[in-house]
């Protein structure tokens, strides 16, 4: 069974990506650290959820069809429960970003161009906009309906705290990066440029090493 | 990260045991294991290592790091030395802690290897403390911490990350005219 390659298919430009089902767990664990580490939500990973899915319901009805309590069944039901804690770890750490950013995260799905890659699942994108209808019943039937008339309107935009781009992270590298700029954090300190080596760590701010952290040449840990 | 989410990661090393069962081979998720046969040893990951030795159906061999001269030639370098030196394991804490706590009885002198490693510890994490602070303090914008383990950086990770964007938030609020959109932080 683990000598079958699972497919995951990119829906952009249709190529398909063959793994076998131990990278799929290991991607699914470099997601979730990433996930977790980040300061904005990151790009929607869905193929890897849903492989990871059907990883696990496949495995459990294998297990149904067992009979009693086994050494066997009982070790396939540990590395599900395990594979299962961090899927829905990662799933948690993405709605609870949702939940504290979702007037910028609707935004920026909104103005993404047609080829880019979507920040959202089509559940968590019809999870934002109920919170945000919520939240707009809510202030409104709250407070805003008891205001004059022209102080009744929210800018949720302005209003609901933007991710902070520039927090600091911890970082793994895992493909060599060159002339990485530092930016000075006092106003007497010149920016400088240095090199990331394969495997090597770092402290640094989020913001300078994103567009690596979406292409997976670095790890957040 | 919570300590416990760092040894779940930490759970995923392979080591020996000497089952007393046998089976065939388990094809799990996450890759083939076995098979297991009385007496051979065999390699698997330390959770479910853990889980056979609870239910005494094997025997767990040490790790090769796990061996008193070892960690203590460790322990003195790590003392002489200013900077981190590199450690055989990057889970050594988590996989004591579990082995120790589970296996003391297949572990030779379980009592001395507890307190080197403890010592070593200790010391990693008085140096992380005094290297966390001159960061601070001289505004540094870039550390490399290669010879750090993910428990070590998860100890001070979320505070020392959280007082940087404090720290942050209070500069840029210095600059007058900045816009900042931001409102409370709860």
């Amino acid at each position: 069974m683990a000598e079958s390659l699972v497919e995951m298919s990119d829906s952009e430009d249709e190529s398909q990506e063959l793994m076998t089902p131990a990278e799929l767990v290991t991607k699914l664990e470099e997601i979730w650290l990433n996930e977790k580490f980040s300061p904005e939500l990151l790009e929607n990973k869905s193929e890897i959820v849903e492989c990871v899915m059907e990883q696990l319901n496949h495995m459990e009805e294998n297990l149904q069809r067992v009979k009693g309590v086994d050494l066997r069944a009982g070790v396939h039901r540990m590395e599900t429960e395990r594979i299962r804690y961090v899927l829905s770890s990662y799933l948690r750490s993405r709605l609870q970003k949702i939940e504290k950013y979702f007037p910028h995260i609707l935004e920026k799905e909104k103005s993404r161009a047609e080829g880019d890659p979507s920040y959202l699942s089509p559940e968590e994108f019809a999870f934002a906009k109920e919170y945000l209808a919520n939240t707009e019943t809510y202030l409104k039937s709250v407070a805003l309906k008891h205001m004059p008339p022209n102080l009744q309107a929210v800018d949720l935009g302005k209003s609901v705290l933007k991710p902070n781009l520039d927090s600091f992270v911890f970082l793994r590298v895992k493909q060599r990066q060159d002339n990485i700029l530092v930016e000075p954090e006092t106003d007497e300190q010149r920016e400088y440029a240095i090199d990331l080596e394969e495997g090597s760590q770092h402290l640094m701010r989020y913001r300078t090493i994103a567009p690596l952290v979406a292409s997976g040449a670095v790890q957040l840990i | 990260m919570d300590p416990s989410e760092v040894e779940f990661l930490a759970e995923k090393e392979m080591v020996t045991i000497v089952p007393n069962f046998s089976l065939d081979k388990i094809y799990l998720i996450g890759g083939d294991l076995g098979p297991f046969n009385p007496g051979l040893p065999v390699a698997v990951p330390v959770w479910l290592a853990i889980n056979l030795k609870q239910r005494q159906k094997c025997r767990i061999i040490p790790p090769e790091w796990m061996d008193v001269e070892k960690l203590e030639e460790i322990r003195e370098q790590e003392r002489k030395e200013e900077t981190f030196t590199p450690i055989p394991n990057p889970y050594y804490m988590e996989l004591t802690k579990l082995l120790l706590n589970h296996a003391s009885d297949n572990i030779p002198k379980a009592d001395e290897i507890r307190t080197l490693v403890k010592d070593t510890w200790d010391t990693r994490i008085a140096k992380l403390r005094l290297s966390a602070d001159s960061f601070v303090s001289q505004q540094e914008a870039h550390a490399r911490l290669d010879n750090l383990t993910l428990m070590e950086i998860n100890t001070i990770g979320t505070f020392l990350t959280d007082s940087l964007n404090h720290m942050y938030k209070l500069r840029t609020n210095l600059q007058p005219g900045k816009e900042t959109g931001k409102s409370q932080d709860f």
